[in-house]
């Protein structure tokens, strides 16, 4: 049987007549890596933080059991999450931003926090306002990967670092965290940077979920032709959900079409997942 | 358990300027003006017609000769008490800023900074950090300063002690220490007393500082302002005014309407206090209407500063 940390049905968030998210329904399995994407103001973060108990929304929501609205205390037990760079209180020190998470939090492990901390150069001294953007997340990043949570919530948790840590960050989460009993969610703008770690997606888009898919299945579904110059018109009638055009050659983009039909028409290659999502975004391939 | 001990330390270090840095540099300078006049006593002090038939040099001789006049046993102890509390009490004007101030920053800050997206992804509950951030400051920090108020007069009574002793004087008048005991005792409990009934203007602080989007401290006064103003203008009364009045302090004077205020000297004073004011206070404020109706107020500030946490990003 499936376990699932989020189930949502019908969740739905409105600020008066603008519908933040439209009634959307879900289920996100154990052990897997969301990845949700949208543009700006989509409602991802809508989406999340009604997940995080930081915000009221109507419809049934169950995160690992509880009712997010009003069990957050309860529900951080299992849940942790990053909301964004720079959450970390900038007046306190590094040791006691531990010494605090260890009084609160019965999952913390402050060993296994220190050995994340010993590899990088971040000062136990220092206070968390006197550390570099990098460092800073490095210290997040130890403190909620010492915690034994099952759901795992990082909202563009890598705005703004270079790409060097970017690469580190998202390389140690599915190394050093990530296992079978944990869901990680993670919404960013650089999604050429998580692919290759994501389980599954979630596309929205104007406060509605247009594209839930595994990976996997996705990437087969979605494929791309450079179409051999007098086969246009054949191209057209298989309908390309987006048409474009590259050194001259027409490129078409096909949903859920044969491969070997596809490769009369021209060379085919996959998409990667940030085209995917432009393709779906812009053209009818909904 | 574990959580509120986290909770109450890290409300300390965040406010550990005003909860301590302030009330020690206070103490230390008075601490620095006793020490400066005491070697200036006999030297630059005189006392004109106090001791006119002794020959009075130093504090030692004044001790000597203050513990053999005729009211000497009665009131020499009550009035080295008083001293005391004159000479190391410095730190007590700091107070009332210093838990206004913190109040006031208690909810707003960590929403400016944002921080609270780090403490909502902890396993406490808003109504324990929202308690937390109450308590620390109305409670937790009278006591800090109480006590630093209590280690300030045993410095001074400890230096004073080494003066005396060089100068040749009875030492141990130095240490009445049944009634420097008693007044703190007493006055922690009025202390408390009083808190309890700022304590509603001390949580519609708190609700401000989790309702303002800016500028908390205008949020904070402008309000009862307007209201006041408006009542004023409408109705020519000023019954608002006179609520907050009472309820910063104005209460005492109906408390010790019955109170013999007959004072001669430092002993009677401290027999007031010790055998009435107390009492009175507190018997008092139990059987005022007001003072129920101001914690119900402050209740319901609080719920709300709860639930406007609970909506808080």
């Amino acid at each position: 049987m499936t376990e699932y940390v989020i189930e949502a049905n019908g969740l739905t968030k409105s600020y008066g007549d603008f519908k933040a998210l439209k009634p959307s329904s879900f289920k996100v399995p154990l052990g897997r890596i969301l990845g949700v994407i949208g543009a700006n103001g989509a409602g991802k973060t809508t989406m999340l933080n009604a997940v995080l108990g930081l915000m009221s929304y109507e419809g049934d929501l169950s995160v690992m059991g509880n009712n997010p609205s009003k069990e957050r205390g309860k529900l951080m037990q299992d849940v942790c999450f990053i909301a964004d760079v720079a959450t970390l209180p900038k007046w306190m020190k590094v040791s006691e931003v531990l010494d605090y998470v260890e009084g609160v939090h019965p999952r913390f492990d402050r060993a296994r926090a220190m050995s994340f901390l010993d590899r990088t150069n971040v000062p136990q001294d220092r206070k968390v306002r006197a550390l570099s953007k990098g460092m800073t997340v490095q210290l997040h990043l130890a403190v909620v990967m010492s915690i034994d949570a099952k759901l795992l919530v990082l909202d563009e948790p890598t705005l703004g670092l270079d790409i060097i840590f970017r690469k580190q960050f998202y390389a140690s989460l599915l190394e050093e965290y990530f296992d079978e009993n944990r869901t990680v969610i993670v919404t960013t703008h650089q999604v050429e940077e998580i692919e290759h770690i994501l389980s599954d997606v979630m596309f929205i888009k104007d406060g509605e979920i247009i594209l839930e898919a595994e990976m996997d299945e996705l990437t087969q579904q979605f494929i791309e032709v450079m179409v051999t110059p007098g086969m246009e018109e054949e191209a057209q009638k298989l309908g390309p959900i987006s048409k474009g055009v590259t050194f001259g050659k027409t490129t078409c983009i096909y949903k859920n079409i044969d491969r070997e039909k596809l490769a009369e028409l021209g060379e085919t290659r996959r998409l990667g997942l940030a085209d995917i999502f432009v393709a779906t975004m812009t053209g009818e391939g909904q | 358990m574990n959580t509120y001990v986290a909770l109450i330390k890290r409300e300390f270090l965040d406010g550990q300027n005003g909860y301590l840095r302030v009330p020690v540099i206070l103490a230390a300078l008075s601490i620095f003006l006793v020490v400066v006049s005491t070697i200036g006593f006999g030297e630059t002090i005189e006392f004109d017609g106090v001791f006119d038939d002794y020959e009075i040099e130093n504090l030692g001789d004044a001790l000597t000769e203050a513990a053999a006049s005729k009211r000497g046993d009665e009131e020499l102890p009550a009035a080295i008490t008083l001293s005391y509390w004159v000479m190391a009490g410095i730190s007590w004007v700091a107070l009332p800023f210093v838990v206004f101030f913190s109040l006031l920053s208690a909810l707003y800050e960590e929403r400016r900074d944002r921080s609270i997206l780090f403490w909502k992804s902890m396993p406490v509950d808003d109504w324990q950090e929202v308690l937390a951030k109450f308590v620390t400051p109305v409670f937790l920090a009278p006591i800090i300063f109480l006590a630093i108020a209590i280690g300030s007069q045993i410095v001074v009574a400890l230096f004073l002690s080494i003066v005396v002793l060089f100068q040749g004087g009875p030492v141990l008048e130095l240490w009445p220490l049944a009634s420097m005991i008693g007044t703190w005792i007493y006055f922690a409990t009025l202390y408390m007393t009083m808190t309890l009934w700022v304590l509603p203007i001390l949580a519609w602080v708190l609700f401000v500082s989790a309702y303002a989007s800016r500028l908390p401290i205008m949020w904070a006064l402008l309000p009862p302002a307007i209201i006041m103003a408006i009542e004023g203008i409408l109705f020519e009364t000023t019954t608002v005014l006179r609520w907050i009045g009472i309820q910063l302090g104005g209460w005492q004077t109906y408390a010790y309407r019955d109170l013999n205020a007959d004072i001669d000297g430092p002993a009677d004073f401290l027999a007031l206090v010790f055998g009435g004011l107390q009492w009175e206070a507190l018997t008092y404020s139990l059987g005022s209407t007001q003072f129920w109706i101001g914690l119900v107020i402050a209740a319901g500030f609080v719920f709300g500063a709860i639930e406007l946490r609970k909506r808080a990003t």
